[in-house]
This record gives C-alpha cells, structure tokens and sequence, in this order.
C-alpha cells in the first residue's frame, strides 16, 4: 500500500464452486508484503475467509454456481475486515459447540475461525443476506 | 489438487500440491489410498510440501485416509507440513494426531 495511512476498500463476487476459493486468498498473499504484520498473521486471516467462504457456498449457496459469494476487503492502517456475505438462511450461532469426535471429517470451520480472527461476527445484512465479518488487527513483529 | 505417488525403501509417498479443499479432492485421495492399501502397502507418507493451504473439508480428507490406513492396520505419516498448515493442525487438535516430519529420510526410518 503506497499510502500507509489510507483506507482502502476491495469487492469481489465469486461463483459458489470450491476452485474459486484460492481467489481471496491470493488477493491477501499478494498484498501481505506490503501490509504491516507478519506472514503469520496474513496466514490466519485467509485461512479464516477460505473457511467463511467455504461454509457459504456450501451451506449458505447449497453450491449453486450460479448463486455468488460476495467478498469485502477492508484495509485500514492497523486493521483488515473481511465481511463474506451468501444467500443462505445462516445458522444458530450462538448455540454452537464444536463437536467433541477429534477424528471427525467435518466441523472445525467455525473453531479455525475463531482461532484466527481477533473479531468474528455473524450477521444479517441490512438486504438479509447471511454474513460473516471477519476482523484481524495489524500489528508488525 | 494433484497427486503423485512414488515409493522410497518400502514406503508409499503421495505428494500432494495445489489446494487441499474437498470436492473431487476426497474422492481422488480415498482412491488413491485404497489402491495403495489393495497392493498391500500399509506404511504411507503423505507429503505435503507443495500444497498451498488446506480448509477444515481438506483436513477431513486427510483423517479418512489415516482412518482407512489404520483400519487395516497401516500407518499413515505426514512430510513437510508448512508453518501455515501446522498451526491448522494445532488449532484444530489434529497435531496429537499426525506425526509429521521435516526430513524425508527419518520419516521413512521411523516406520521401521
């Protein structure tokens, strides 16, 4: 980022299908250089949008490709938000429990998310699309 | 994904690379497996140097296969697990369940 003391803001609508999910993150490996925080921190967040965007086409799209995920970047000097935002009716998030079968194939999207984000929301959209705001603070080594 | 499969003193390697995500992943990675399991080759080193990341549907690919090799009394080992993968694993538990290695050659002596 040129200006370190700017704002930026990226949309990105991709198809529901699983080979797109590489797109988000290679838009946050290419600017990590250029982001002040560690490789690690840049890692954690586009694990967290790959597993939000995941859960959307999956559960929120029913994998229709012709039904988008929609992706906003928000890049601010000490911050990065990514809002993932699907069609789907969303879940009961408040209640959830990981489940506790450590050799279970499914379900540890939402603990990954979690782990890795320093705010995770979910929400409503003001159009009532399900939403997933994903927060992780900058902070350099 | 993409896989390839070469053995090294006895062991089957899979190298894996790309995006371990599920989909037609899971099928291509059972099959492999199973096949691998058919031609009596129970020690197996998965190698994972050259994938990009993993998704929580990946690291369920990866427990079928160590379900399915430790079923039929195998064993089932992982290979240049990346920074960003392992903390994946810590996080989600599965580093109690994997053991993985940095190096080729201890890797496959530790099957001994």
């Amino acid at each position: 980022m040129s200006d370190p003391n700017r704002t930026h803001h990226v949309e990105l609508k991709i198809p529901s299908l699983l080979v797109f999910l590489g797109v988000p993150d290679a838009i946050l490996m290419e600017l990590a250089g250029d982001l002040p925080a560690p490789q690690k921190t840049i890692d954690e967040l586009s694990t967290s949008v790959i597993e939000a965007c995941t859960n959307a086409m999956e559960h929120g799209n029913a994998m229709s490709a012709d039904v988008g995920v929609e992706l906003h970047f928000d890049f601010s000097p000490d911050r990065i938000e990514v809002t993932v935002l699907d069609s789907g009716p969303g879940f009961d998030h408040d209640s959830w429990k990981p489940p506790e079968d450590l050799m279970r194939e499914r379900g540890r999207g939402i603990t990954i998310m979690r782990e890795f984000t320093d705010e995770l929301h979910f929400e409503r959209a003001e159009d009532g699309r399900f939403c997933v705001r994903l927060l992780k603070h900058l902070c350099s080594d | 994904m993409k896989i390839k499969e070469r053995k090294q003193d006895g062991i089957a390697i899979i190298e894996m690379s790309g995006k371990l995500m599920g989909g037609p992943d899971a099928a291509t990675f059972a099959e492999t497996i199973k096949t691998l399991i058919h031609e009596g080759n129970l020690n197996i080193l998965v190698d994972l140097g050259k994938v990009n990341w993993v998704n929580s549907t990946g690291l369920g690919i990866l427990i079928s296969g160590y379900s399915t090799v430790k079923k039929n009394g195998g064993d089932l080992k992982l290979l240049h697990v990346s920074d960003r993968i392992e903390s994946i694993f810590m996080v989600s538990k599965l580093h109690t369940v994997f053991t993985s290695f940095d190096n080729e050659d201890e890797a496959i002596r530790s099957f001994a």
